[in-house]
């Protein structure tokens, strides 16, 4: 569905175009996403992901290669048609303004909406509908800066839901909730992904994470690819020591009924508890 | 309720309370005046005192009102969106320290150039504050990237200390009576005297507000992040350029009409808010409505309060802005 | 005898000695500075010219101060170089607190400047007067002005007074910004002695600022301008003239009695002030005036 082709892009100085000898923040990178797929990306701080997600939703402009939708170069798509088959969860979400919940998830229509952008009964249906979906209908008049981390990020994906595109972006969906909210949007997510055929791909520093709900990984290191490919391939112990420099046993739990992933201690040194 | 029936009663409401204040403002003022009277056609114009202070007087000091309120309100409201805060405001930009600059310029310089019914001062500070809002765009913005929020409020903080150490330079240069015109007009008046400065200052803020029209829905998206808003199909590059643009202009129409008339630009958007929430498809066209009523409401109280003797409106409003702005901060810390 | 006047000499030179620092303290100011131009030219007017080393920054008349030193003004008082200048007696304005008390510190008598009406100038010009030594001159200049401003009166005495608007201060070309003199000070004098009643004479203050509803509400029967300077060419002045256009309906503009003065003078409280006071006479009863 989405293919990343020998992608490159480097930040330089806001406005310039990238000096010649600054460092590309992706090098070389090539990603395909099938549709229907639940795609990991994986690899410590600072690899790319986030800004291998800002490529993919079109965003930011590769400095060299290609991105694709359904064959179409991405850059070529109109904004708005972009906006209806691309939807993005951010990792957080500051909104100046004290909206509702609702005004939230009704923002995410937009792309859809006419040329006064006032939205329509249908619009108003496909928002319900994806509160109810991500079980965030009953907070739909509460003020979204009131919600509890979990309860915002669920209207986030609500929003994204609204959107009504066959690709969802995330960003570390999980990485500021509590124990209980990452089981609970785990399993929204696979839930959406699986029922409702939503491709996605997930950005998380997360193993077991990605254990769980993908169905294949990319594994970034320092803006290149290390590894790609389905999950029991490349969730392997040689692919962590590769990404992350940690030893770790990674094996088939069954009582989770996916691949766990457990760190031992850092490559090259002994363990942590000796 | 759906957003369109909100519009509708929001801008019905504020629509009235504007009209109510449009039809009592030219009725009460500092002398005792008798709107029969006024409006007898058969008692010759150059006799009927009464008529003279309605039309010539009052009448254009409301529309001026209006003008001004309605632009000033509105431009607030955008650049609030635009810098994702709700304390921004033009004088933030440097856009009423250009209007200044250019004001106390033609002042200091006793200029004799003037365009038709439009004084050398009002044309020098328009173009003080359109070369302001240049200068900060240029030195905020970088091609295709959006706009800087961060480098442009730098820009404009930096701008406006520049300007002023400017300002006081020259009013150290002017003499007496140059330096009291320059301070009467930093406060900010309306008694524009005929309609023609008002009708000449017209243009520009309806250009402006046909650029508002555009944006409130797109603001919402820019409001809650750029990126995000971007993915959502918003043109966040073009969006900025609008919004800062028509903000820009329609503040330098006002404060060239009427000088720069404090805090209507950040009073005005919060009351709003509080009544009818943050939606700017709302917030935009009732911030208009109501800057208006507001404004010709504190010329009402600025021309009565201490009768015989005539306040200049910004006294008025900054001395409800000034507490009001500090209780937002107490609030918000 | 010799014994006898040997004793007296010495009280003789102590009495000559006493007389010699009496006579030192009564002597006239002889280094004066002034910051007020106003009393610029009463010192020159009362013959203590001579007797001025320094002058402010606006002073330029009598001629003879174009070529005296300047010490700045109201605003920005050169202390240092007022001191240098060793004065006996500075002219200061009563607002200048900083200034007199640097000088009350080293010494240096101050004369205290506070502005007034008519009658104030002629008690100040008096006070100067004494203060500089020249009580004689003084009370001539005194007496020269309130000659002429009793032969203004005298002329004026039988006209109607038509109600006054004076004004010393607006936006060039318009009519925005309009300051006019309230019911009190000097100015508000000017009117009452030029034969006319002043349109805010019931304004317990010197200016006024006129808003357009003012202006069509108090309808004054005349209007008078005064400004400082020469007159602006033909074009430049015929639109000033024209902006009082825009209120065809008060009653000045309608009897074309809008009349716009210029002159060093006319807005200077001091011993020129019997001039500005013919002057506004002159253009409110030109027919007494032939």
């Amino acid at each position: 569905m989405l293919q990343v082709a020998d992608v490159s892009f480097g930040y330089g100085p806001s406005g310039q175009e990238r000096p010649a000898r600054a460092p590309f923040t992706l090098r070389d990178v090539t990603v395909d996403v099938p549709r229907g797929s639940l795609t990991g990306l994986l690899g410590p701080n600072g690899c790319g992901k986030t800004t291998l997600l800002k490529v993919m939703s079109g965003v930011l402009e590769p400095s060299r290669g290609r991105v694709t939708l359904e064959g179409e170069p991405l850059h070529a798509i109109p904004r708005r048609r972009r906006a209806r088959r691309i939807a993005v969860v951010p990792q957080e979400t500051h909104p100046a303004f004290d909206y509702t919940v609702m005004e939230m998830v009704l923002m995410g229509r937009h792309p859809h909406l006419g040329a006064f952008a006032i939205e329509g009964p249908a619009d108003l249906a496909v928002s319900r509908d994806a509160l109810a979906a991500t079980g965030t209908a009953h907070l739909a008049q509460r003020r979204y800066m009131t919600l509890s981390g979990g309860e915002k990020q669920r209207v986030v994906i609500a929003a994204a839901l609204a959107q009504a595109a066959d690709l969802l972006l995330l960003d570390e969906p999980t990485a500021s909730l509590d124990l209980g909210y990452q089981l609970e949007t785990a399993g929204l997510l696979a839930e959406l992904n699986s029922k409702r055929g939503v491709t996605m791909v997930l950005a998380t520093h997360d193993l077991n994470l990605a254990g769980l709900l993908c169905s294949q990984l990319v594994l970034l290191r320092a803006g290149r690819v290390l590894g790609q490919g389905a999950t029991r391939d490349v969730l392997t112990t040689a692919m962590v020591r590769q990404v992350y420099d940690v030893e770790a046993d990674v094996s088939y739990h069954p009582g989770a009924g996916h691949l766990t992933v457990v760190p031992l201690r850092r490559s090259g040194h002994t363990d942590v508890h000796r | 309720m759906t957003i369109r029936r909100r519009l509708l009663l929001t801008c019905a409401a504020s629509g009235s309370l504007l009209a109510l204040t449009c039809l009592v403002a030219p009725l009460v003022g500092s002398t005792q005046i008798s709107l029969p009277r006024a409006l007898d056609r058969s008692i010759p114009f150059a006799d009927n005192v009464d008529a003279q202070i309605f039309f010539i007087a009052r009448m254009p000091r409301v529309a001026a009102g209006v003008v001004v309120g309605a632009a000033l309100a509105s431009a607030g409201v955008v650049l609030q969106a635009l810098f994702r805060n709700p304390l921004a405001t033009a004088e933030t930009l440097g856009i009423s320290a250009g209007a200044a600059l250019g004001a106390i310029l033609a002042i200091t310089a006793e200029s004799w150039i003037s365009l038709g019914p439009f004084s050398p001062v009002a044309i020098a500070s328009l173009v003080g504050a359109l070369l302001a809002i240049a200068v900060v765009y240029l030195l905020a913005s970088a091609p295709r990237r959006p706009l800087s929020t961060a480098v442009l409020l730098l820009a404009g903080v930096t701008l406006n200390a520049f300007i002023s150490a400017i300002i006081l330079f020259v009013q150290y240069l002017a003499d007496f009576t140059q330096s009291y015109r320059a301070i009467r007009w930093l406060i900010g008046d309306l008694d524009v005297g005929t309609f023609a400065p008002v009708l000449g200052a017209l243009p520009l803020v309806v250009v402006a507000f046909v650029m508002f029209s555009l944006l409130p829905s797109s603001l919402n998206l820019l409001s809650v992040g750029g990126d995000l808003a971007a993915t959502r199909g918003v043109n966040v590059v073009n969006v900025q350029r609008l919004a800062f643009f028509s903000a820009g202009l329609a503040t330098s129409a006002a404060v060239s009409l009427a000088g720069p008339v404090a805090f209507v630009g950040i009073v005005v958007p919060h009351l709003v808010r509080l009544v009818v929430g943050v939606d700017h498809r709302v917030v935009l066209p009732v911030a208009a409505l109501f800057g208006a009523s507001f404004l010709v409401g504190c010329d009402l109280i600025a021309r009565t309060a201490m009768a015989p003797v005539e306040l200049p409106v910004g006294i008025v409003t900054a001395m409800i802005g000034g507490p009001f702005f500090l209780w937002l901060l107490v609030r918000r810390g | 005898m010799a014994a006898r006047a040997k004793r007296l000499i010495p009280v003789a030179a102590v009495a000559c000695a006493w007389a010699a620092v009496l006579a030192a303290q009564q002597a006239p100011a002889r280094r004066i500075i002034s910051l007020v131009p106003a009393l610029t030219e009463a010192l020159y007017a009362i013959g203590a010219g001579p007797s001025v080393v320094a002058v402010s920054s606006y002073d330029d008349y009598p001629p003879e101060v174009k070529t005296l030193p300047r010490v700045g003004a109201l605003l920005d008082p050169d202390t240092e170089r007022i001191l240098s200048m060793r004065p006996d007696l500075v002219l200061a304005y009563g607002t200048q607190d900083a200034l007199k008390a640097q000088l009350q510190r080293t010494g240096i008598p101050v004369f205290d400047y506070r502005h007034g009406g008519l009658a104030d100038i002629t008690a100040t010009i008096r006070r100067l007067g004494v203060e500089t030594g020249h009580v004689s001159g003084a009370n001539r200049v005194v007496l020269e002005i309130e000659r002429r401003i009793a032969e203004v009166r005298a002329r004026v005495a039988e006209r109607p007074r038509p109600r006054v608007l004076l004004v010393f201060g607006r936006e060039p070309l318009s009519l925005r910004n309009v300051y006019a003199s309230g019911g009190q000070g000097f100015l508000h004098d000017l009117i009452d002695a030029a034969g006319g009643t002043n349109v805010f004479g019931d304004v317990r203050r010197e200016s006024v600022q006129v808003s357009t509803e003012m202006l069509l509400s108090r309808a004054p029967e005349a209007i008078i301008e005064l400004r400082v300077g020469a007159p602006p060419a033909g074009e430049q002045a015929r639109r000033e003239r024209e902006a009082w256009q825009r209120l065809p309906g008060v009653p000045a503009v309608r009897s074309q009695r809008v009349f716009i003065l210029h002159g060093d003078h006319l807005l200077v409280p001091g011993p020129r002030v019997a001039l500005a006071a013919e002057d506004v006479a002159r253009a409110l009863h030109p027919e007494v005036f032939r």
